[in-house]
């Protein structure tokens, strides 16, 4: 009986509802694997997807509330314009779980992609799939596919650059990236640790 | 060539001397009173040049949270909101208080939630701390600089002339160190020492010191690392408490060992330094017995560290003027406290190190690695005990028990070598290897047959590797009641708005938790053993329809029911 009533106190007690909890972090490299596609709302509530038109496209995992997520909209903004037209578009995808954080909110995410001016498409990714299939672990997350064989290949994974809160100083190791690629290179440094708010994957 | 080699070396080293750069030693906000709200969030910190360190915030401090004052007798009530990207608990480190209270690895605080631990505050006058303490992920939140001292002041201690102007004369110094990634992160991952110190979160930390006696309030927060403290000009000092109060006199030393979740208050004179002049606290850490940690030669991997076997500042002192009322002496005698001895204890128990080899199991305690769902040990309330810790492993330990003080009446069964340093109220033990540490301690007041305390070796990696048990406190004492109770309640009014009243329908039942969720099963609060004659603060709640679960104290049985927020 004492057992059982234990067994109890502690569903109860640890009982969240959601399996929502705190695990040691496994890094996945996804260097040279494919993504695929997907169709994620964007804040203009049309449904997006990728264009087999483009080179590649910038992929970054980011959210509303995360401190170190928010140095980065203008720095967004920047390599969008930059390699957009050079056919390279950069797209963000929220896969942040928004039943335990209400400031992901889709009409928050709305709000955000207002106030900064975003260029580029700000996805809701609410079934957290597409961030599962990039194994995305913190905001922000950049990576950098690449089209090849009608399949999307990651090239560069990690970091968007070296320097939060002073862009000035930044080495921007997804920029180069980019740049190596677009020269038909591979990437000299394709992949860095990502930091930031981990992205927890609800079970 | 050969002489003039040496040469160059030296004005090499004399001139980085010259040019070291310190900073100022942060000293944590303050907190008083008998309510405290604490947030808990992810920041970031610019601890080095480059990019910042992401860390954890609590109340807007980016490394390391606000000290709270409180008085023994009062009780206080805490609002632990986490705001962090992940579930986490936090643990009032050396109080004594119900289990259900205690924030240890069973009190999980999912994010976006508000749990309402509350105490009577018993211990005595000292210096305790609170820090993270899920199962698994410890290190990971104790690194990121989750935590906070605790000042429980008394009458006994306030009637003493003793510094206690805090960040003047009485100062707390947080000690710990943290190894970098390339992009400046916090290594988390096979790291057991850090290689740069944060003392109270500062990088490389000076502080003015005003020329008199000066209280340093020392905590070890670190991962694994002890540290031999001293003063770089090898002065005396003299310790006035250990973990859990005053000790009865002070004790005179020029060296202290203070391991993993130790603290120590000392008293040191610096009335007769010269105004301008400077000296270092230090950790004289090289040449140490296998088993120190953080002892160990090598410099990179699991168990090596730059800051590994070597001497070492962890705060640069300027002397400054004296203050307009300075203490100048040390009391010849703090605290009357009467302490148990072997012979009190009534049972006794016998814990032991074991596993830990390399390439085998993690380190663990009697072969039984931590599980959530086995009590290892019961007491019975009142019990005075005596437990003899055992540790002929390869590597020196800590041992720290949650829900008591106790008083270590032997080290190797020898009474005559417990260190003076080390004679006072305790929380914490440094366990050598080949070495048996017993001590007595008394469990009062909190039986609870259903929620643990928690005991364990406080190096995060080793607790978080399974190197801990868990014991409950039964009152044996009492009538074992095993008539059913049905458990009955309304909840009034409904839709509410403001206050949720809940009425008991059988007089018979008594709120042991309630729990507040909304639909999508988010839970919102978490209330143990709440007062609930003033009702629930929902104020705060968006409008919508929630659930209650409340548990009743003594069937520990549920009963689950709705209500509506407008």
């Amino acid at each position: 009986m004492k057992k059982l009533h234990y067994i109890v106190a502690c569903c109860f007690i640890l009982g969240t509802l959601l399996s929502f909890r705190g695990a040691k972090e496994k890094i996945v490299s996804m260097l040279g694997k494919t993504v695929p596609d997907f169709g994620l709302p964007n804040v203009d509530g049309q449904m997006c997807s990728l264009s087999s038109n483009a080179k590649g496209y910038i992929v970054v995992f980011t959210c509303n509330h995360c401190p170190f997520a928010k140095l980065y909209p203008k720095r967004l903004n920047d390599l969008n314009s930059k390699y957009a037209p050079l056919g390279v578009p950069l797209v963000a995808i929220n896969s942040m779980d928004t039943i335990v954080y209400e400031d992901e909110r889709f009409d928050l995410m709305q709000a955000k992609a207002k106030e900064w001016e975003f260029t580029f498409p700000y996805l809701q990714d609410a079934a957290q799939t597409v961030g599962k299939s990039f194994a995305a672990n913190h905001t922000p997350h950049a990576f950098v596919i690449w089209r090849a064989n009608n399949a999307w290949v990651v090239e560069y994974a990690g970091a968007i650059d070296d320097n939060g809160d002073e862009p000035e100083k930044a080495n921007s190791f997804l920029a180069k990236a980019v740049d190596e690629l677009l020269t038909g290179k591979k990437p000299s440094m394709p992949e860095t640790s990502s930091f930031g708010c981990r992205i927890f994957y609800r079970k | 060539m050969k002489k003039i080699l040496p040469a160059l070396l030296l004005s090499v080293t004399l001139c980085s001397q010259a040019t070291a750069q310190y900073n100022t030693l942060k000293i944590p906000d303050t907190l008083s009173g008998t309510n405290f709200d604490l947030v808990l969030k992810d920041t970031f910190a610019q601890l080095r040049p480059g990019n910042q360190t992401i860390t954890g915030s609590i109340n807007n401090m980016s490394f390391w949270g606000p000290t709270l004052f409180v008085n023994k007798g009062d009780t206080v009530h805490i609002n632990v909101t986490n705001k962090l990207n992940d579930t986490t608990t936090l643990h009032w480190h050396g109080m004594h208080l119900p289990a259900v209270m205690d924030g240890g690895p069973h009190q999980v605080i999912p994010p976006n939630t508000l749990w309402k631990p509350y105490w009577k505050v018993t211990n005595q006058a000292g210096t305790y701390w609170y820090h993270p303490h899920l199962h698994e992920m410890t290190l990971e939140h104790i690194s990121k600089g989750l935590g906070g001292l605790i000042i429980v002041r008394d009458a006994k201690e306030a009637s003493l002339a003793l510094p206690r102007s805090y960040g003047v004369d009485d100062i707390p110094l947080v000690l710990t160190s943290r190894r970098y990634t390339t992009l400046n992160q916090f290594q988390t991952v096979a790291t057991s020492y850090g290689d740069y110190m944060l003392s109270n979160g500062t990088p490389d930390a000076q502080v003015s010191l005003p020329k008199q006696y000066v209280r340093l309030r020392i905590l070890n927060a670190e991962i694994e690392r002890a540290y031999d403290l001293g003063f770089s000009d090898g002065r005396t000092f003299y310790i006035i408490a250990n973990d859990g109060g005053l000790l009865n006199a002070p004790v005179a030393v020029t060296r202290v060992m203070l391991a993993v979740g130790e603290r120590i208050e000392i008293m040191v004179n610096l009335g007769g330094d010269a105004i301008g002049s400077s000296f270092d606290l230090k950790a004289f850490n090289s040449g140490k017995a296998l088993g120190f940690p953080g002892g160990e030669p090598g410099t990179t991997g699991e168990f090596g560290s730059l800051l590994n076997n070597k001497d070492f500042g962890v705060l640069h002192i300027n002397v400054v003027a004296s203050t307009a009322s300075p203490i100048t002496s040390v009391p010849s005698a703090l605290e009357s406290n009467t302490y148990w001895t072997g012979s009190s204890a009534t049972t006794t128990k016998s814990i032991s190190v074991t596993n830990g080899t390399p390439g085998g199991l993690p380190f663990d305690l009697d072969n039984t690695p931590f599980k959530i769902t086995t009590i290892n040990k019961t007491v019975g309330l009142n019990a005075i005990e005596k437990w003899t810790i055992t540790n002929n492993n390869v590597f020196g330990h800590t041992f720290h028990i949650h829900d008591v003080q106790f008083k270590i009446v032997a080290r190797n069964g020898s009474a005559s070598a417990v260190g003076a340093f080390e004679s006072g109220w305790k929380d914490v033990l440094f366990l050598p290897r080949n070495e048996n540490v017993s001590f007595v301690t008394k469990f009062e007041d909190y039986a609870d047959p259903i929620h643990p305390f928690m005991y364990h070796c406080h190096f995060a990696n080793h607790e978080d590797g399974g190197m801990m048990g868990q014991f409950v406190v039964v009152n044996t004492g009492g009538i074992q009641n095993s008539i059913k109770e049905e458990l009955d309640y309304t909840l009034y009014p409904n839709p509410a708005e403001n206050k949720l009243f809940i009425r008991m329908e059988n007089p018979r039942n008594e709120v042991y938790y309630i729990t507040i969720y909304n639909v999508q099963g988010r839970t919102v609060l978490m209330l143990p053993q709440p007062q609930i004659q003033d009702g629930i603060d929902i104020a705060t709640l968006a409008k919508g329809e929630y659930f209650v679960q409340l548990m009743d104290k003594k069937t520990k049985s549920i009963r689950t029911q709705k209500f509506f927020k407008q």
